[in-house]
């Protein structure tokens, strides 16, 4: 067996192009969710510790075991982040809102200078649930309704729907690049968002992830029963699954020199990534969490920053019983005794499992947690694990004013592990 | 040396058969092996498409055991064959590939179809109590990488690319840049697809696939002035990419130098055709082309990712006369005329392509469309090429390019 973790990094002179060095920073954030259709309206629900997970009515669920979910609120849609309704999908709408949003934070026009920008997105499902009422209608039609479906419900079916659609609406002339890698899918997409910026190939990198609401998924892991049927609660001892959610994150990355020689003020450097698989089995996690372990690691090796120097987690975190273990068990793995007290939160406490977009979401929150100086609470609901010893941030926001890295993890189906550090941006390092 | 990796090994399962040996033989035939699509599940258009490019010869047991191939969905074991596959030619074995320095990197349009469908159907006839777990683990479009990732015991990155036309390009320059850089030794690349007879009938019903309207022999026909659609194609095609000194230090064949590499994008295309910048599209593979030895002249044949497509070809072969303006273009080979398109169709006759393998005359080609203004490679035998382009275009905007050498 080899023990030997995967380097996130260049090795050094292997490629003229790649610069380790290079630093990437994070100029803009978009998000749309379950928590409304803006960073603000996300950060005002997730500071509150507000759980978006309830019930919902995008499709008819009534034959499942479980009846919650977070939707986002399609009637909410800001006209300005209106896409052309017809042939968009909502994974496609999320999309496009969330990097309009991120494009405008960071006072870019991809226009610009558009063969430089590329855009990296995952997706897991992209537009399933339009192509479900294709299905449905093609497979079971509704009696004495013979008149084949519109087959512009299919039209952005396929997982590079979002990031297509993104990069169509900014105009982008660059790199594209559609990545699925199940519940890794945003975290994956944005960490080859950074290596492309290293190695020089896009000035300004579009990354993130969207995924919508659709009966595939809530049909496959209520199948697994993987689903809970009260709102989610990560690493509690009475955790019973998941609650799915939907929506779109987006970051703005490019180099530190770029963003300094336009005046641009970072909101956090993207300092390292990572990815590994468990290569173990298609759904359940490597018990010991030792493929998460290896991309935490990795991680932290590419950013240059020692495990001692993360201040708080924003873990994977779905709150099913054997992905939350193998996740603390990773924690421990790389933490060790500072483990216990190492802050930790869950995300998809609060606005569910976004799937293909999670990891960028989570992304988000983290960046946000770091600008703010406050970790997001979860939900104080159930009780705790004596197995899982974390310090999770319950109830209330934990003041972390003095933070200044941040790890973000995701694991998904078929082993997929990602890593992401990120790295706040201090007065004194604008004033260099 | 060079730093830019090799690939060493390649593993391709298709229409024609499994193993290059067996692409070889349909290439140089320059005849698509096509079977009757199942059309009875009644999806299907009365006029429509009939025909598709499926893989025949479905005992993978050689790769696969019987037992762990029924955990899988038909992708899924697609791609662990074609990676065994590749593995097997690159001289590796499990001792080589377990470990957190073998990544993979695969590339699908559709994902796990069958079992998308067969999840849906079931919620949609009979209730949500009917959905199988099973179908649903493997209905997820990064299965395929998955299990292959557990078949070879790979624990570096695993991930699926989902950029249409452009996947299989993309997926092998991201796993080359992944070995260049250092963040794996090496890794497995490739494509791999399904083409079930519901995906058949809904790309039919979408308006892609060529058919057999006005009385004609339905087949694709790349840049002729009559192309209606492409073949769909199923398959699964892997290579082992590693760095040229590691391969040389254990003794493997060097097969090709993955060159340049090149990805953009046309914000002019519509969500489900092709756009019409092509003069963005050629700028950047220009740009790109400059960087590889002798430019675009250094460029001994194209290995097109034309398909028949009406709008695709034509954008294609807009941007290759913006590229190669004022100079002849290099042969231009069509190979997914022959395996379809879709399963990485591409990527092995690329590298059969340097070892001088016979093509046969493009099928379909009769007339040029003073539209696009480009003849494909009709038969005729020419010395293997130093260097061939392999190009991409994905409906919805992609576009991915690549470079391959031929190694001393």
């Amino acid at each position: 067996m080899d023990a030997s973790p995967p380097r996130g990094t260049g090795m050094p002179g292997a490629d003229r192009e790649f610069d380790r060095s290079r630093a990437v920073v994070v100029t803009g954030i978009g998000a749309v969710g379950p928590l409304g259709w803006s960073v603000e309206s996300l950060w005002e629900g997730l500071i509150a510790g507000r759980t978006a997970v309830g019930p919902f009515d995008r499709f008819d669920h009534t034959g499942h075991r479980t009846h919650v979910a977070a939707q986002v609120d399609l009637a909410a849609e800001p006209r300005r982040a209106r896409g052309k309704p017809r042939r968009i999908s909502n994974a496609d709408r999320f999309a496009v809102a969330a990097a309009r949003s991120a494009v405008a934070r960071a006072a870019i026009d991809p226009r610009d200078r558009r063969e430089r920008a590329g855009v990296f997105f995952g997706s897991s499902t992209g537009g399933m649930f339009e192509s479900e009422a294709y299905l449905a209608a093609l497979l079971a039609p509704a009696p004495g309704h013979r008149r084949p479906p519109a087959a512009s419900l299919l039209a952005s079916q396929q997982n590079n729907g979002p990031g297509d659609a993104v990069a169509r609406d900014l105009g982008v002339g660059g790199p594209v690049q559609s990545v699925s890698a199940a519940c890794a899918s945003g975290a994956i997409a944005i960490g080859e968002a950074v290596n492309a910026i290293r190695r020089g190939e896009v000035e300004v990198a579009i990354a993130g992830g969207s995924d919508s609401l659709c009966r595939l998924t809530y049909a496959g892991f209520n199948a697994l029963r993987a689903v809970d049927e009260r709102p989610c609660r990560p690493f509690r001892g009475d955790r019973a699954g998941l609650s799915l959610g939907e929506g779109a994150a987006v970051l703005v990355l490019e180099s530190r020199a770029r963003a300094e020689a336009r005046g641009a003020r970072p909101l956090a450097v993207a300092a390292g990534e990572a990815a590994t698989c468990d290569a173990h089995h298609m759904t359940s996690p490597q018990p010991e969490g030792s493929g998460a372990a290896a991309a935490i690691r990795a991680a932290l090796a590419d950013a240059r920053v020692d495990p001692e120097a993360i201040d708080f987690v924003n873990a994977h975190g779905t709150g099913t019983p054997l992905n939350d273990a193998a996740e603390c068990a990773a924690l421990m793995a790389v933490f060790g005794d500072r483990t216990a007290d190492l802050p930790v939160t869950s995300t998809k406490s609060l606005v569910g499992h976004l799937l293909g977009s999670a990891g960028a979401l989570e992304a988000v929150a983290t960046i946000l947690c770091l600008l703010h100086g406050e970790v997001h609470p979860m939900p104080d609901d159930g009780r705790s694990d004596a197995n899982l010893p974390l310090r999770l941030v319950l109830g209330r926001p934990l003041r972390l004013a003095r933070a200044r890295h941040a790890l973000s993890t995701s694991l998904g189906f078929g082993g997929a592990n990602a890593a992401l550090v990120f790295t706040r941006v201090l007065d004194q390092d604008h004033a260099r | 040396m060079r730093a830019d990796p090799v690939i060493t090994g390649l593993g391709t399962i298709g229409p024609g058969g499994q193993g290059r040996a067996a692409l070889a033989r349909a290439l140089a035939l320059g005849k698509p092996a096509v079977t009757e699509v199942d059309r009875a599940g009644g999806a299907h258009r009365e006029s429509g498409a009939r025909l598709a490019a499926l893989v025949r010869e479905r005992d993978l047991s050689r790769f696969i055991a019987p037992a762990a191939g029924r955990r899988m969905s038909f992708p899924s074991r697609l791609a662990v064959a074609a990676g065994r596959m590749a593995l097997e030619e690159a001289g590796l074995g499990a001792a080589d590939t377990g470990g957190a320095r073998t990544g993979v990197y695969l590339s699908t349009t559709f994902g796990p179809g069958l079992f998308t469908e067969l999840l849906l159907r079931a919620v949609f006839l009979e209730g949500a109590a009917a959905a199988q777990p099973f179908h649903f683990s493997e209905c997820v479009a990064n299965a395929p990488a998955a299990q292959l990732a557990i078949a070879v015991g790979a624990r570096g990155p695993s991930l699926m690319l989902t950029q249409r036309e452009a996947g299989p390009i993309l997926a092998v320059a991201r796993a080359a840049q992944a070995v260049r850089e250092g963040r794996v030794d090496r890794a497995l690349a490739g494509a791999v697809e399904e083409i079930t007879p519901l995906l058949h009938a809904l790309l039919d019903r979408f308006g892609a696939l060529a058919g057999p309207g006005d009385g004609r022999v339905e087949m694709p026909r790349p840049f002729d002035r009559r192309r209606d659609g492409f073949l769909a194609g199923e398959g699964a095609t892997v290579v082992v990419i590693e760095r040229e000194e590691a391969a040389r230090a254990r003794g493997a064949r060097a097969q090709a130098r993955i060159g340049w590499s090149g990805a953009a994008f046309d914000p002019t295309a519509t969500v489900s055709d092709w756009g019409d910048g092509h003069a963005a599209l050629a700028g950047s593979l220009a740009a790109g082309l400059r960087e590889v030895p002798g430019g675009a002249r250094g460029i001994g044949a194209v290995v097109s990712g034309a398909s028949g497509a009406r709008r695709g070809d034509r954008l294609e072969a807009h941007v290759l006369r913006a590229v190669w303006s004022g100079d002849p273009l290099p042969p231009l080979l069509v190979p997914k005329a022959v395996t379809g398109e879709y399963g990485g169709g591409i990527l092995g006759p690329a590298l059969l392509a340097l070892e001088g393998a016979s093509f046969g005359p493009t099928p379909g080609f009769a007339e040029i469309d003073p539209e696009v203004e480009v003849a494909p490679h009709r038969g005729a035998a020419s010395p293997a090429p130093e260097r061939v382009l392999l190009t991409g275009l994905a409906s919805g905007g992609g576009a991915a390019w690549l470079v391959l050498e031929r190694t001393a």
